[in-house]
C-alpha cells in the first residue's frame, strides 16, 4: 500500500515535498501523518502540539476533500490516497 | 470615453479585448488594502493596465527594511507614510486613473464604509485577523476578494466570489500565530501579480477565475500547484448550516 503526502509551505520546507508513506493496516490519517513527520522533529512541532492534536491553524486534504483535522483520527487511509497537508501562509 | 493617449497608451493590451474591455476597466474602481510587499506589484499592474480608480490603503511608515520587497517605495522615501508614497508613484505611473490614499488602520467597524462602492477587494494584508475582516466586507457586500498571501519563497492566492465559491474563513478557519516572516521580495511579486491578473480577469469578464482553486506558488522548486477547495456549509462567516457553533 501507497500513500502520497504533499507539504505545502512551511511543512515543505521542514519535511520535503512529496513523501510517499507504506502505512500499516488500519491506519488513520492522523497516524499517518505524524509517522511520516517524526522524521524531523522541528516539522512535527509545526503541525502537532504538545499534546500530539494537530495545531488548530493545520489544513488537511484527503483526495480533493477536506478533513477536520479534530475527524482525522477517526478517517482510514487507503492505497492510492493522495494527503495535503499545509498552513496558511500569512504575510503580505 | 478613451482619449487618444489613452488609445495610445493601452494599444497593446486592447489587441487582446478591444474598446470595450478597456472601457470596462477604466469604470472600474477596485479597493487595494496595503501598500506592501503584495501591495505593491497589485497596484502597479492595475494602475498600467488603467484601471480607473484605485484606492489604496495602508497606516504605516516606509522602512528601510521594506524595501527589498516593497517595490512602490524608493530609498529617498523612508519615513514617509506608505499611502503618501504610493499614491506619488501611481500617479507618475498613470495620470489618467483616480488614485486615492487612506492612511489609517482597516477594521471590523471601518471597513465597511472604507470600502465604499469599490467594486473588487485585493487583499495585500499581512495578518490573518484583518483578511477575515475584508472577508466578512466582501460577503456582505457581494463583491470579490482576491486574496494572496506569502512566507519565504511560498505563496498562495484565490479568488472569492461571494455565494459562489468557498470565502476565505472556509479554506482557512483559524488563523496561523502571528510572526515577523522571511520573505524575497520576488515572492510577493508572483502572488502580486496573480491576484492584479485575477482582477483583471474579473473586470473584463475573461478567462477562469481561481474560484474554488487555491493556487500554491514553491519559489524553490519553482513550482505552481493547485488544491481544489469547496464551501463549508458550517462556515462561521458563510455558511448556511445553523449548526456552527461559531456562527454569528
Amino acid at each position: 500500500m501507497s500513500i502520497k503526502i504533499r507539504f505545502f509551505a512551511r511543512f515543505r520546507e521542514l519535511l520535503g515535498t512529496e513523501v510517499s508513506a507504506e502505512p500499516t493496516p488500519g491506519m488513520n490519517l492522523t497516524g499517518l501523518i505524524k509517522q511520516v513527520a517524526a522524521k524531523n522533529k522541528e516539522g512535527y512541532d509545526a503541525i502537532f502540539d504538545e499534546h500530539g492534536a494537530f495545531r488548530e491553524f493545520v489544513i488537511l486534504m484527503r483526495n480533493t476533500k477536506r478533513v477536520d483535522s479534530e475527524e482525522a483520527g477517526n478517517v482510514l487511509v487507503a492505497d492510492g490516497d493522495d494527503i495535503a497537508v499545509f498552513p496558511p501562509v500569512a504575510g503580505g | 470615453m478613451l482619449s487618444e493617449r489613452e488609445r495610445e497608451r493601452y494599444k497593446r493590451q486592447m489587441m487582446l479585448f478591444g474598446d470595450v474591455g478597456q472601457e470596462r476597466l477604466k469604470n472600474a474602481h477596485i479597493f487595494i488594502a496595503g501598500a506592501g510587499g503584495l501591495g505593491s506589484p497589485i497596484a502597479i499592474y492595475l494602475a498600467v493596465a488603467g484601471i480607473g480608480e484605485l484606492t489604496i490603503l495602508d497606516m504605516d511608515v516606509v522602512d528601510q527594511s521594506n524595501l527589498n520587497r516593497q517595490i512602490l517605495h524608493n530609498d529617498c522615501d523612508i519615513g514617509k507614510k506608505k499611502t503618501a508614497s504610493a499614491e506619488e508613484k501611481l500617479r507618475a505611473i498613470n495620470p489618467d486613473i483616480r488614485v486615492n490614499a487612506i492612511d489609517q488602520k482597516i477594521d471590523e467597524i471601518n471597513a465597511s464604509r472604507l470600502i465604499g462602492n469599490a467594486r473588487g477587494i485585493v487583499d495585500a494584508m499581512d495578518n490573518f485577523p484583518t483578511r477575515y475582516t475584508l472577508n466578512d466586507v466582501a460577503l456582505e457586500k457581494g463583491i470579490p476578494l482576491f486574496h494572496g498571501a506569502i512566507r519565504g519563497f511560498h505563496g498562495q492566492a484565490t479568488t472569492i466570489l461571494p455565494g459562489k465559491s468557498a470565502c476565505l474563513k472556509c479554506i482557512f478557519p483559524k488563523a496561523p500565530p502571528k510572526e515577523v516572516f522571511p520573505v524575497v521580495g520576488v515572492t510577493p511579486g508572483i502572488i502580486g501579480t496573480v491576484q492584479a491578473n485575477e482582477v483583471l480577469k474579473y473586470v473584463l469578464g475573461k478567462g477562469n477565475l481561481l474560484t474554488n482553486r487555491l493556487f500554491m506558488w514553491d519559489g524553490l522548486e519553482s513550482r505552481a500547484e493547485e488544491i481544489c477547495i469547496e464551501a463549508n456549509p458550517c462556515c462561521a462567516a458563510c455558511g448556511t448550516k445553523e449548526s456552527s457553533p461559531e456562527r454569528k
